[in-house]
C-alpha cells in the first residue's frame, strides 16, 4: 500500500499530465507543465524544462517536418493530387469496386509523395467521394475507403511521422532505413484494402469503370510524371545519402513550387499563401508538441521509466510474441484517444526500449508503431482522419463507422502480418547495407 | 466591459495576423536558405556555413509565433473526449483552467527564457557571430504572445463572447 501512496515523482509526472489532458489542455502544455511540476518536486532547477524545450525545437533534422507538410500542402492546392488520382483511375478503375480501387491506388501514389494521412484523406476524399456517389456507390463506402486507405500515406516515404519517430528515439535510427522499411508494409496494406474493397463491392453489386486503353493510361502517366518524379528525388536523395532528410524535404518544396507554377501553371498567389499559412499552422502545433516532449522524455529517462517498465513486463511474460501483442493492444487503445504526433513523441521513449529489450529491431518497431497509431487515426472517439473523411464526405461519424469494420479488419490483418514477420519491414532496407 | 474586450480583441487580431504572416515568411526563408545550401554544395562547390544555423533560429521563431497564433485560433492538439460530455458551464470552467495553465507555462517561457538569455549573453553563435542569447529570443517572445492570447480568451469567455476551439467554433473575426 505504501508504494501507492508515497508521492513518487512518477505520480506527479503522469498524474499532472493525465489530469490536464482530460481537462482538454493542449497536449504541448500538458507535457510542459507536468514536466515542470515534476522537476520542481524533485528539486531540480525548473529552467531545465525551458532549456529542453528550446533545444528540442532547435534541431536541424526537425526541419524535414515543416518542409514535408509544406510540400504536401502545395501538391494538394497546386493540382498535383488531381493528376495522380486521374492516373490511378485509368489503371485500376476496371477492377470490381472500380472507384474504391481507384481511391486506394490514388492513396499509394499521393501518399507516396505527401506522407500525410490527413492531407491524403482531404485531397483524395474531396476528389473521389463526390465521383463515387455520382456513380452509385454508397457514401459510407466512399468515406470508409478514403479514411482507411489514407493510412497508406503514413507507411510510404516520405512519411514525416517516421521522422518524428526517429527524432523521438534520439535521432539514432536511420531515416533512410525507416523510409525503406515502410514500403512493403504500405503495399501490403494497399493490397489488403483492395481485396476488401473488392469483396464489399461484390456484395453490394457496385459497377466497374470501362478500361480506357493503354494509350489513355500512357497519356495520364505523362501528365502525372512531374509529380511522380518527386518520389524519386526524395527517396533517392535520402537513400543515397546525397542529401539529409531535411535537405531533400526542402528540395521537395522547391520542386513542388516549380512544378505547380512553371509546368502545370496551377498555383495561384492565393493558393501559394494558403499552402504556406496552412503548413505553418499545422507544423507549428506538431513541432511545439515535439519540443515540450523533449523535456518530458528527458524526465522519463531521468526517472528510469523504460528500465522499470521492462522489468515489470518481464514479470508478466518473456515471450516476444506476447509482448508484441501487448504493445499492439496498448498502442491501438492509446491511438483511439489521441493524435498521432503527440503519441509518437510520448510512447517512443517508453516502449521502444521495451521492444528492443525483447529483441525487436528499432526500425521494425517504428513501422509497427506508425501502423498502430495510423489505425487509431481512423477510429472514434478521436480520429483526425476519420473526422476529415466524414467532413469531406458530409457523413455523420456514427454512420460511417457502422459499415467500416471490414476495412478495419484489413488494417488489423496487415498489422499482425507486419508485427510477426519482421522481414516484411527489414528485408528491403537490408538490401541497401 | 464587453466593448473593452472587443477593442482588445481587435488589437490581438492584428497581432495574430502579423504573427502568422511572419511565421509564413520564416518558412519561405528557411526553404530558400536550405535550397541555397544545397545549391552551394553541389553547384558552387562551396557550402555556405550560415544557412543551417540561421534556418534553425528561424524555425524557432516560426514554431513559437505559429503556436501562439494556434492558442488564439484554438487549433492546438488536445484531448476533447471528456469535454464532449461536459455541460456548457462545466466546459467553460475547464476551458478557463486550461487557459490559466497555458498562461502559467507561457510566463515560464518568458521568465526562464530571459534568464537563459542573460546567461548566454556573452557567448557567440559560431558561423553567425551574434550573441548566444538570440537562441532564446523566440522563446521569450512566443511566451509573451501565448500569455496575451490566453488572457484574451479568458476575457472573451468572461464577457460572453466566443472563443475558438478546434473543430467546434471559429472565433468569428478572422
Amino acid at each position: 500500500m505504501e508504494m501507492f501512496f508515497a508521492l513518487d515523482p512518477l505520480w506527479i509526472l503522469f498524474g499532472t499530465f493525465s489530469l490536464l489532458l482530460l481537462m482538454g489542455t493542449p497536449v504541448a502544455f500538458c507535457l510542459g507543465v507536468s514536466s515542470f511540476a515534476t522537476i520542481a518536486f524533485i528539486g531540480l532547477p525548473p529552467v531545465v524544462v525551458f532549456q529542453r524545450l528550446n533545444s528540442g525545437i532547435s534541431v536541424f533534422a526537425l526541419m524535414a517536418i515543416p518542409f514535408f507538410i509544406y510540400a504536401g500542402e502545395l501538391m494538394v492546392r497546386g493540382d498535383i493530387a488531381r493528376r495522380l488520382v486521374a492516373l490511378a483511375g485509368s489503371a485500376v478503375g476496371h477492377l470490381r469496386g472500380g472507384l474504391g480501387q481507384v481511391n486506394i491506388a490514388a492513396s499509394v501514389l499521393f501518399g507516396g509523395i505527401s506522407g500525410s494521412a490527413a492531407a491524403d484523406a482531404s485531397a483524395i476524399g474531396g476528389l473521389m467521394i463526390p465521383q463515387m456517389e455520382e456513380r452509385g456507390y454508397g457514401r459510407d463506402y466512399a468515406v470508409n475507403v478514403t479514411v482507411v486507405s489514407s493510412i497508406i500515406a503514413l507507411m510510404l516515404p516520405p512519411s514525416h511521422n517516421l521522422i518524428i519517430y526517429s527524432i523521438s528515439a534520439g535521432g539514432r535510427i536511420s531515416i533512410a532505413d525507416l523510409f525503406t522499411a515502410g514500403i512493403i508494409p504500405g503495399l501490403i496494406l494497399a493490397f489488403c484494402l483492395m481485396v476488401t474493397a473488392w469483396a464489399v463491392a461484390r456484395k453490394r453489386g457496385y459497377t466497374t469503370e470501362p478500361f480506357p486503353g493503354a494509350r489513355a493510361i500512357l497519356g495520364l502517366l505523362i501528365n502525372a510524371t512531374p509529380g511522380l518524379i518527386l518520389v524519386a528525388i526524395i527517396f533517392g536523395g535520402v537513400r543515397s545519402g546525397i542529401f539529409t532528410a531535411s535537405e531533400s524535404s526542402c528540395i521537395a518544396v522547391v520542386y513542388a513550387i516549380f512544378v505547380t507554377i512553371v509546368i502545370y501553371r496551377t498555383l495561384s498567389w492565393d493558393a501559394f499563401v494558403g499552402a504556406t499559412l496552412g503548413a505553418v499552422r499545422t507544423a507549428s502545433m506538431v513541432l511545439l508538441v515535439i519540443g515540450s516532449a523533449a523535456a518530458f522524455g528527458w524526465l522519463l529517462a531521468y526517472l528510469r521509466v523504460p528500465g522499470t517498465l521492462v522489468e515489470a513486463i518481464k514479470n508478466v511474460s518473456e515471450n516476444p510474441i506476447i509482448i508484441l501483442l501487448m504493445l499492439n493492444v496498448i498502442l491501438l487503445f492509446l491511438g483511439t484517444f489521441m493524435d498521432m504526433s503527440p503519441l509518437i513523441v510520448i510512447t517512443t521513449p517508453i516502449f521502444l526500449p521495451v521492444a528492443v529489450a525483447f529483441g525487436v529491431d528499432p526500425v521494425h518497431f517504428g513501422i509497427i508503431l506508425i501502423l498502430n497509431l495510423g489505425i487509431g487515426l481512423c477510429t472514434p472517439p478521436v480520429g483526425a482522419v476519420l473526422f476529415v473523411g466524414c467532413a469531406v464526405g458530409k457523413l455523420p461519424v456514427a454512420t460511417a463507422i457502422r459499415t467500416i469494420w471490414p476495412f478495419y479488419l484489413a488494417a488489423v490483418v496487415t498489422l499482425l502480418l507486419v508485427t510477426y514477420i519482421p522481414g516484411l519491414s527489414l528485408w528491403l532496407p537490408s538490401l541497401f547495407h | 466591459m464587453q466593448s473593452f474586450v472587443l477593442k482588445l480583441s481587435a488589437l490581438m487580431r492584428v497581432l495574430s495576423r502579423v504573427s502568422i504572416w511572419l511565421s509564413g515568411l520564416g518558412l519561405v526563408l528557411m526553404t530558400a536558405f536550405i535550397a541555397w545550401q544545397v545549391f552551394g554544395r553541389f553547384v558552387l562547390n562551396d557550402t555556405p556555413t550560415w544557412t543551417e544555423t540561421t534556418s534553425v533560429l528561424l524555425m524557432g521563431w516560426f514554431i513559437l509565433l505559429g503556436a501562439s497564433v494556434g492558442i488564439r485560433e484554438g487549433n492546438h492538439l488536445s484531448f476533447d473526449v471528456v469535454l464532449y460530455f461536459a455541460g456548457p458551464k462545466m466546459k467553460a470552467i475547464l476551458h478557463s483552467i486550461s487557459d490559466l495553465v497555458v498562461i502559467a507555462f507561457g510566463s515560464g517561457m518568458v521568465i526562464y527564457g530571459w534568464s537563459l538569455a542573460a546567461n548566454a549573453w556573452n557567448t557567440t553563435i559560431p558561423n553567425l557571430g551574434i550573441t548566444g542569447a538570440a537562441t532564446f529570443f523566440a522563446l521569450i517572445w512566443g511566451g509573451i504572445q501565448i500569455v496575451l492570447f490566453s488572457i484574451e480568451r479568458l476575457l472573451r469567455r468572461l464577457t460572453g463572447l466566443h472563443t475558438a476551439r478546434f473543430g467546434e467554433t471559429e472565433i468569428g473575426d478572422a
